[in-house]
């Protein structure tokens, strides 16, 4: 095929510039910079380095705090994704049937979006606070022995529990307009075909809502990944030892408290390679059977 | 086969908007029912009650002497074709006619077979596999036809489904329904505001405005008797005429714009103040000037089997349609002379628009 050549003029680059500089800047340089210092061994006030291969990479995968870390971080982020698209599709299916007061509860539904995750963090501690927090004084009333400064899964179960109430009102949103593009004949025609609301939900609703289940799982995916890092710090640092942290929240933790640099850098190159073979995988195999 | 029957049924929206004012009805067995009408008139409103896709709020609607009103819709034995067909998109076209089917308990062979049944009737058997978008505009709406016929219903809806076809898909489709619904003698309403699609479905035609049935009756009926001058206007294309008038002392004629006499079939009551209303086509042109009528041509519209010419009849007339046959040449200003048979003139009360 021949390929046509335009005259090049200087505009289009100059217009996407900023956009390639702030890639350049805020991206590219930290991770060429973070891909370096994997490689270094420094001592904990930065004072000499050494070039040391794959030494980091190699005691970071053999760490069993790591390991530990991965599978909390992946049973972490699936929970948060399949739970927080469960209940806000469940909320969103709701509020569309609703006919009065409809703008209200929507509304309502959507404040949570206005949280930032740090203040939805605090927020959830509080609740759990052994002296005040009435979720601790409630769940211990019921006769559960609910502590989560010593049980890693209570804890866990609060990391969770706050993560998936933040990102709720974001996935409600997108259901709602979801919902609200499917076009009203489609959904009489369901009517007259299938009695049953729920067979109804399950056959026509639900595949109609694929590609925007799909985009929000890649969003919940990538939410839990990197983004619960402030709810995290504001509520439980990780703890008890180190069970509810994230692979996000342990290169911090190992690299800004515990000051092993090359540790922590190893740690986020190893991130950043599992992003970008999630990120081929999700676009290349999903996307394609979602759509209809 | 199956009747259906409307009981004053009546609509009124929560904002206390009445869209159909108690409507009397009695759709026989396999009656091809049309409801036309502007819109707003409420004919949506009637099918999609009929359908179940909207409540009752007074009155009756029942289907085989079953009163309806509280079925939900899957349970009225009803189908319905939509407007802008409403396939379900992510299913393919076989699925598309089985899905109502397989909801309904029926084994996977005789689904089979039905489904296959009506593709070959809509010709779609080659296309089955595929998805609705793959299709073109007319080949969407026999699937929605065929999603509609396979259930073999009681009564079949239609909510303007040729509306989205281009002209002559909507001939062919037109007669095609047509076909159809004799063919399987099922009782169908059918909702339009194409008066061409009312005239040639209709067994009965149904003309609403405004919420309430103006006239029901068959085509030819309406066409000949309209009940009042919103049917009259409504139904005919060029648009029927309509002139003020008097009726003279003698009770047999009116006079129109410049003082115009022109006879009456009936008597009316004398000095009485009515509307005319004449067909394009009852204008008759003569040559050897015995019409009564003289105009003069305004403006001239050729559509080659036929000559539409706009009048000035006079005072208050002053835009008078012409329908002829053929080609004519006619000059701006020309003096035509015409007549209309007394049995063709209609005439409508001023205040009420009832026919007199």
């Amino acid at each position: 095929m021949k390929r046509v050549q335009f005259e090049h003029s200087a505009v289009p680059y100059l217009f996407i510039a900023p956009q390639i500089l702030i890639i350049c800047i805020f991206f590219l340089w930290p991770a060429a910079q973070a891909l370096y210092q994997s490689f270094l061994l420094e001592d904990a006030f930065g004072m000499s380095s050494q070039f040391v291969w794959f030494r980091n990479f190699e005691d970071v995968l053999s760490s069993s705090s790591w390991t530990r870390s991965a599978i909390f971080t992946v049973v972490f982020s699936v929970m948060v994704s399949v739970l927080s698209i469960a209940i806000s599709l469940f909320l969103a299916v709701r509020a569309d049937e609703v006919i009065r007061g409809a703008k209200s509860y929507k509304t309502l539904l959507m404040w949570g979006y206005a949280i930032a995750p740090p203040v939805a963090g605090l927020l959830g501690i509080m609740m759990f606070n052994p002296l005040m927090g009435d979720l601790y004084k409630a769940f211990n009333s019921f006769g559960f022995e609910f502590n989560h400064i010593e049980n890693a899964n209570d804890a866990a179960f609060i990391v969770i529990l706050i993560a998936v109430w933040k990102q709720v009102s974001v996935n409600f949103i997108f259901f709602l307009s979801g919902l609200q593009g499917i076009p009203k004949s489609v959904q009489e025609a369901a009517t007259l075909d299938c009695k049953s609301p729920e067979r109804r939900f399950w056959t026509i609703t639900f595949p109609l809502l694929a590609p925007t289940t799909f985009f929000l799982l890649v969003i919940n995916l990538t939410y839990a990944f990197f983004e619960t890092f402030g709810i995290i710090d504001v509520s439980t640092k990780g703890a008890p030892g180190g069970s509810t942290a994230t692979l996000v929240y342990k290169v911090y933790v190992d690299g800004f408290l515990g000051a092993d640099m090359g540790g922590s850098a190893a740690q986020s190159v190893l991130l950043m390679i599992m992003v970008s073979v999630l990120t081929v995988f999700q676009f290349r195999f999903i996307e394609r059977k979602v759509h209809y | 086969m199956a009747t259906v029957t409307l009981n004053q049924a009546q609509k009124t929206y929560p904002n206390g908007f009445k869209a159909i004012h108690g409507i009397d009805l009695k759709i026989e067995h396999g009656e091809f029912t049309v409801l036309v009408g502007p819109s707003g008139c409420g004919k949506s409103t009637l099918l999609r009650m009929i359908a179940g896709l909207e409540g009752i709020s007074d009155g009756e609607i029942s289907i085989d002497d079953k009163v309806v009103n509280t079925v939900a819709p899957a349970d009225r034995d009803i189908a319905m074709v939509f407007q802008n067909y409403a396939l379900y998109p992510h299913m393919n076209n076989y699925d598309n006619m089985a899905y109502g089917l397989k909801n309904r308990g029926y084994s996977k062979a005789e689904i089979d077979t039905k489904v296959r049944e009506a593709a070959r009737i809509l010709q779609l058997e080659d296309h089955l596999e595929r998805k609705p978008r793959q299709l073109s505009g007319g080949q969407r709406q026999r699937v929605a036809m065929g999603r509609a016929i396979v259930r073999q219903p009681k009564v079949f809806l239609f909510d303007e489904p040729l509306s989205n076809l281009d002209a002559k898909l909507r001939v062919d489709m037109r007669l095609e329904i047509k076909n159809l619904q004799q063919r399987l003698g099922i009782t169908s309403v059918y909702v339009t505001h194409d008066q061409v699609e009312a005239m040639t479905l209709a067994d009965r035609l149904i003309v609403m405005n405004g919420g309430v049935a103006e006239q029901i009756g068959s085509p030819i009926d309406v066409y000949e008797k309209p009940a009042s001058q919103f049917v009259a206007g409504f139904i005919g294309s060029p648009a029927m005429n309509f002139l003020k008038g008097k009726v003279s002392d003698d009770k047999k004629h009116v006079t129109v714009g410049d003082g115009v006499e022109l006879e009456l079939d009936h008597d009316v009551e004398g000095g009485r103040e009515v509307t005319v209303g004449i067909r394009p086509e009852h204008l008759q042109m003569h040559n050897d000037g015995n019409g009564r009528i003289d105009a003069g041509v305004r403006m001239v519209e050729s559509l080659g089997a036929e000559t539409l010419a706009y009048l000035d009849f006079g005072a208050n007339a002053d835009n008078v349609t012409l329908r002829l046959q053929g080609t004519h040449q006619f000059a701006q200003g020309e003096k035509l002379n015409l007549s209309v048979p007394a049995d063709k003139i209609h005439l409508f009360d001023i205040e009420t628009g009832k026919r007199i």
